[in-house]
């Protein structure tokens, strides 16, 4: 059972990563080149209206004055409104549609980091040395040496262009049109039990999950594996096999759940280079999540965009580490202490 | 003299404070001395305070960012660092004593930003 003391306690925490994660972009933002109120009025407005617009936007006012205020707009989480991409609409209400879009791409890598990870490194250990090992441990290091803009292009080349089995782009066919209730799509079309779209929604998110997980698998099949291995030459596990316990038992039963626990972490650590690499897979892929939406604010200098984007990414990533503690907490009570 | 080595090891409440104000007074001293140089290289007050006033931002931010995640993730990292066999010496510990001291450089650069900037502007 995890006690809620420890759940404040890492709730606490967020304060400072989010506060820390404002002040960097607020900062980083004022370095850079480029005039907020120049975006908004156009290159050819007049010096006046620029003028104008600096003291509507409190521009004019001190920096520390505007920090004070930009920290206390973003704890009431409203991040503005959009200078450029969707110009005079809220960034809560932009990112509201945008973000479900990163998050599923997100999540089903993760799946399928997991889901192929975990098995292949537990194969790894369990048969150390035979085949089966050294080709997963190809594979594994293969899957962390790629990034993702080389993989992306090449898994579209080999599976879109000369095999034809998985679309190259977008989220669903044209064909389909589907009324968004939460934004996830795959969830959307099931709800609405539209299964041919939800098909067509699987398969346009195959291949980005894919080469979003590839990495993801990679590491966590390296951590299940040596972890695994420390966890067979532990006593206990010698104890149970010498008590005429089987092999597989052994593993599953008494080895699994204390060889996952370093596994835990790199998924919750894995998961902001997900969110990190959802930039560059939804740029490959032609996906509007928040990732392309990311690149955009930057590319026109959209800052109240790139504040609420960064701020939901950091918010995101904190979250998925705290659910991360309580499941390390639940695998090993002892974390709490 | 074991007690000198715990002492040592483990350090007291008022060195802590002396370390963080040491901090903040070179940060505040430096914004102070960047600010009347930008201005005499020939910009705007303004343009100086907000340079240096987001310069210090951005250390004050990046190492409350790594205060935090030494806290959050650091004993992982250090498990993690155990589990691939690296022998690198970092530690959670040292990690957030390191991040403290950057942030209070931070900190006393947004102050003295401040603060000359008031001065500078009454001069110039």
């Amino acid at each position: 059972m995890i006690s809620k003391r420890f759940v404040i306690k890492r709730l606490l925490l967020l304060v400072p990563v989010l506060f820390g994660v404002a002040t960097f972009v607020f900062a980083i933002l004022h370095l850079s080149p480029g005039d907020p109120a120049r975006v908004i009025a156009g290159q050819r407005a007049s010096e006046e209206f620029v003028r104008q617009i600096r003291t509507e936007l409190g521009l004019n006012d001190p920096i520390w004055v505007q920090y004070g205020r930009f920290l206390f707009e973003a704890v009431q989480l409203d991040f503005g409104q959009s200078y450029q991409i969707q110009r005079g609409q809220p960034v809560t209400e932009v990112l509201r549609y945008k973000l479900p879009v990163t998050l599923e791409m997100a999540i089903y890598g993760q799946l399928f980091g997991i889901l192929l990870g975990i098995p292949a490194g537990l194969l790894g250990a369990v048969k150390q040395d035979a085949v089966s090992d050294h080709v997963t441990r190809i594979g594994a290091l293969t899957g962390i040496s790629v990034p993702i803009y080389w993989s992306g292009p090449l898994v579209i080349l080999l599976f879109a262009q000369v095999l034809g089995w998985f679309p190259a782009s977008g989220r669903i066919a044209s064909e389909f049109s589907i009324e968004p209730i939460t934004g996830v799509i795959t969830f959307d079309t099931l709800i609405s039990g539209n299964f041919a779209a939800f098909q067509s929604a699987a398969m346009h998110l195959l291949l980005p999950s894919l080469v979003i997980g590839i990495y993801s698998m990679a590491l966590i099949s390296r951590m299940m594996r040596s972890s695994m291995l420390e966890v067979i030459r532990q006593d206990y596990m010698r104890t149970a096999r010498a008590k005429g316990q089987g092999s597989k038992i052994t593993v599953m039963k008494h080895g699994f759940q204390n060889a996952l626990i370093p596994v835990v972490t790199v998924i919750g650590i894995q998961f902001g280079s997900l969110l990190g690499g959802a930039v560059l897979t939804e740029t490959v892929f032609g996906i509007a999540g928040i990732g392309t939406l990311l690149v955009r604010a930057i590319q026109v200098g959209d800052y109240p965009i790139v504040q609420g984007t960064v701020l939901t990414f950091a918010f995101l990533f904190t979250m998925v580490n705290l659910l991360v503690d309580i499941t390390y907490s639940y695998l090993d009570p002892r974390i709490e202490q | 003299m074991a007690s000198d080595s715990a002492d040592e090891s483990s350090p007291t409440l008022r060195d802590y404070a002396m370390l963080i104000g040491r901090a903040l007074a070179l940060g505040a001293v430096l914004a102070g001395v960047a600010v009347p140089l930008v201005v005499l290289s020939g910009e705007s007050v303004r343009f100086a305070s907000e340079k240096v006033f987001a310069v210090a931002a951005l250390v004050f931010g990046f190492s409350i960012l790594g205060w935090s995640g030494s806290v959050f993730a650091g004993r992982g990292i250090e498990n993690f660092q155990r589990y691939i066999g690296g022998r690198s010496d970092w530690s959670e510990a040292d990690s957030r004593r390191a991040m403290m001291v950057l942030g209070s450089v931070g900190a006393g650069g947004m102050v003295g930003a401040s603060l000359t900037t008031a001065v500078v502007g009454a001069v110039v």
